[in-house]
């Protein structure tokens, strides 16, 4: 709606500045098209190095942290401080990422826009991206990669920055109850609400996945995971029913799939191919004696064959055919190319007739 | 639009992950984040609380819990789960005594009650706003917290959850807002509007399309009343519709009703939406663990938890707001 009044909006431009030719060519352009109209010139972006974490002092932590479970109000006081601050501190650099056909969130990890989401949010690279920060603020941008199996996804914000940005971490030295921060925008992106902030610690560890009982919901996706020096160490993926089942892509995925994430205009993946269709070039129709053709194309192998329409079908390759699906079902089965052996009636006589599939021709189904 | 999440609900990547997961050691239960040695540390809060908490109870049945506000015993708690029946309530002191509801604030769904009982301290409010991240405890009649979370965003608008209609349909191809259908049942066919009416302003807005009136309505509430004017013909009139969340044997009930259809967010509150103002925190909570104060670690009450309403929400009037609520309550009670 609001995509359909800008393109509209454009058009007003345009017949001011450009004449009514020019009007109409921007009607017909899409919404998509629109974006990459408006950006005269793309900036070229060289392929990002991957982010290297950033260095913490791991005693930099108050005492209540390297407890297993906090014993005092002192305690509790040192866990909000640090909590508090360091929510104002990575906010700034969460955005909400809207594809158009899906939304979820993400996170800016350098000044120039390279934002880390996960996979399934997005779609191969080149794709229009609209982001929003927590005052509001969007920009736009496109996907650059996406690991399918492992889950990571890696956008760019294309306006020019700086952007507000955090650091990444590592795992390396995680351990169960480390106390981590969710950020992200379940239910999707609210001026009025802004960004959704939850608490939790780690729950398990294990290859490719990160658990927490830091609580996400759909619209989380793409959202991070910050340890307790406002670094990200993972990227929210997906849930199971119980509160405490809340799933992270490790960070480490992110520099395991760099390359991919990365890859200079990685094509979207090939399709599955399309079986080649056979042609013969008849029309069958079932009658008291059977299979009988109701149809023969000109220039086809039917006709080339000699086949007549009236002709009933006999056999096939042996096997004896007694309603025409079990005819038409063959002819799909087989290939260009195949040869065929009928066995035909025709009025009172029965021939033995070769017939060789080609491929489709342009313009048949 | 896709709100992007995988949910590994009941199927094989669940079944495949919890293979996984009994492979990999987990945190004990007791050390997450609202496990019970966790809630421990917050004991001293509970101590300081736990006198001005009541749990309410209709039939013998926990529905509630409530807020003390002062020494004669006035409480406030969630109005939509008192439902009919003998309402008690349980206080810390281990006693089971009768409350009686004074009156009701439909608005953000409030109720005032008053128990008779000695002992029961008032609540202390908060005069500080809340900020981001800080711990926020649900405490109960026990001496350590129901549940604990921090405040996930500062307060805000929440919409109604569940849409309430007039019970009209637009024309589609038209630009602006001529009926086409008007649904059996619902205010709108109460009030007499007719297919072919235009509808000119919404609450005192006008309204150019159908969009607009949308916005608008989705503000209100099942049972509210919104101010109309149409246009018929050459005439202009005014009607008061009345707004009607769709019964399970309507339509509209399978279109709107059941957006969360995985159930990811285990139980909700009846009532988890409408509010003026609130809180949002993380707090995870049954919905009859709402209606009670939300205190900081110096015991003081920044909140009423009003609605658990999603799987990462649980709201809180926020204290400013409560503490007028309460003022209009107490006038409301002492009406004739």
């Amino acid at each position: 709606m609001v995509k359909h009044h800008t393109v509209t909006l454009m058009c007003v431009l345009q017949l001011l500045r450009g004449g009514p030719a020019r009007c109409l060519l921007a009607f017909a352009l899409s919404a998509s098209a629109w974006l990459a109209h408006a950006q005269p010139a793309a900036p070229v972006f060289a392929r990002p190095a991957v982010p290297i974490p950033a260095l913490v002092n791991l005693k930099d932590l108050p005492a209540a942290f390297s407890k297993p479970a906090p014993t005092s109000l002192t305690d509790l006081r040192q866990i909000q401080e640090r909590v508090a601050a360091l929510v104002s501190q990575v906010s700034p650099a969460v955005v909400a990422v809207e594809l158009g056909h899906s939304s979820g969130s993400g996170v800016v990890i350098s000044s120039d826009g390279l934002v880390l989401t996960a996979g399934h949010v997005g779609i191969w690279a080149g794709h229009p991206v609209k982001f929003t920060f927590p005052n509001g603020k969007t920009a736009r941008g496109n996907t650059v990669g996406l690991d399918e199996d492992a889950d990571t996804g890696l956008m760019r914000i294309t306006d020019p920055g700086p952007w507000p940005h955090v650091g990444v971490g590592e795992l390396k030295h995680a351990r169960l109850g480390d106390w981590a921060l969710a950020l992200g925008n379940p239910g999707g992106f609210d001026a009025k609400r802004s960004l959704v902030v939850r608490l939790g610690r780690i729950i398990r560890l294990m290859p490719g996945v990160v658990q927490t009982d830091c609580t996400i919901y759909p619209g989380d996706s793409g959202g991070p995971l910050f340890d307790m020096y406002g670094r990200v160490i993972g990227i929210h993926t997906a849930i199971a029913s119980s509160t405490t089942e809340n799933f992270h892509v490790p960070i480490t995925e992110f520099f395991d799939t760099w390359n991919d994430l990365t890859a200079p205009l990685s094509p979207p993946p090939k399709p599955p191919p399309v079986r080649p269709q056979a042609y013969c070039g008849l029309s069958v129709v079932d009658d008291a004696v059977g299979c009988r053709l109701s149809k023969i194309e000109k220039n086809s192998p039917a006709s080339k064959a000699n086949l007549r329409e009236g002709d009933h079908v006999l056999k096939v390759d042996g096997r004896r055919i007694e309603v025409s699906a079990s005819f038409e079902r063959w002819l799909a089965e087989s290939e260009p190319g195949d040869t065929l052996q009928l066995e035909i009636k025709r009025g009172s006589k029965n021939l033995q007739v070769q017939i060789k599939l080609q491929t489709q021709p342009r313009g048949t189904k | 639009m896709k709100l992007a999440l995988i949910l590994l609900m009941a199927g094989l990547a669940q079944a495949a992950l919890a293979q996984d997961e009994a492979d990999y050691p987990a945190l004990p239960r007791a050390q997450y984040r609202s496990g019970q040695a966790v809630l421990d540390a917050f004991a001293p809060v509970s101590t300081q609380t736990r006198n001005s908490i009541l749990e309410l109870n209709v039939d013998g049945s926990p529905v509630a819990l409530g807020a003390v506000v002062d020494t004669n015993g006035l409480a406030l708690t969630k109005a939509s789960e008192l439902g009919a029946g003998k309402l008690t309530c349980w206080l810390a002191t281990g006693q089971e005594v009768e409350a009686q509801l004074l009156a009701v604030d439909d608005e953000d769904d409030v109720a005032l009650v008053r128990v008779k009982a000695e002992g029961l301290k008032p609540i202390q409010w908060a005069t500080d706003q809340v900020v981001e991240g800080q711990w926020v405890i649900t405490p109960c009649l026990a001496d350590t917290p129901l549940a604990v979370g921090i405040v996930s965003t500062l307060p805000h608008r929440i919409k109604p959850q569940l849409r309430a209609f007039i019970g009209v349909e637009f024309n589609q191809f038209a630009t602006r807002p001529i009926i086409e259908r008007v649904s059996k049942g619902f205010g709108a066919e109460k009030a007499g509007i007719k297919p072919g009416d235009v509808v000119v302003a919404v609450d005192g807005n006008l309204v150019t399309n159908s969009d607009q009136v949308r916005d608008i309505l989705r503000e209100f509430r099942d049972g509210q009343s919104v101010r109309m004017r149409f246009q018929r013909e050459e005439k202009e009139f005014d009607e008061s519709i009345q707004l009607m969340a769709p019964r399970p044997d309507q339509e509209q009930y399978e279109l709107y009703a059941d957006e969360d259809e995985d159930n990811l967010s285990g139980d909700v509150s009846l009532r988890s939406g409408g509010f003026d103002q609130a809180i949002e925190h993380d707090t995870v909570l049954e919905p009859w663990q709402c209606g009670g104060p939300l205190v900081n670690l110096d015991g003081k009450v920044v909140g009423l938890n009003i609605a658990r309403a999603s799987r990462v929400a649980t709201y809180a009037l926020p204290a400013s707001l409560a503490r007028q609520i309460l003022t209009k309550l107490k006038a409301k009670a002492e009406e004739p």
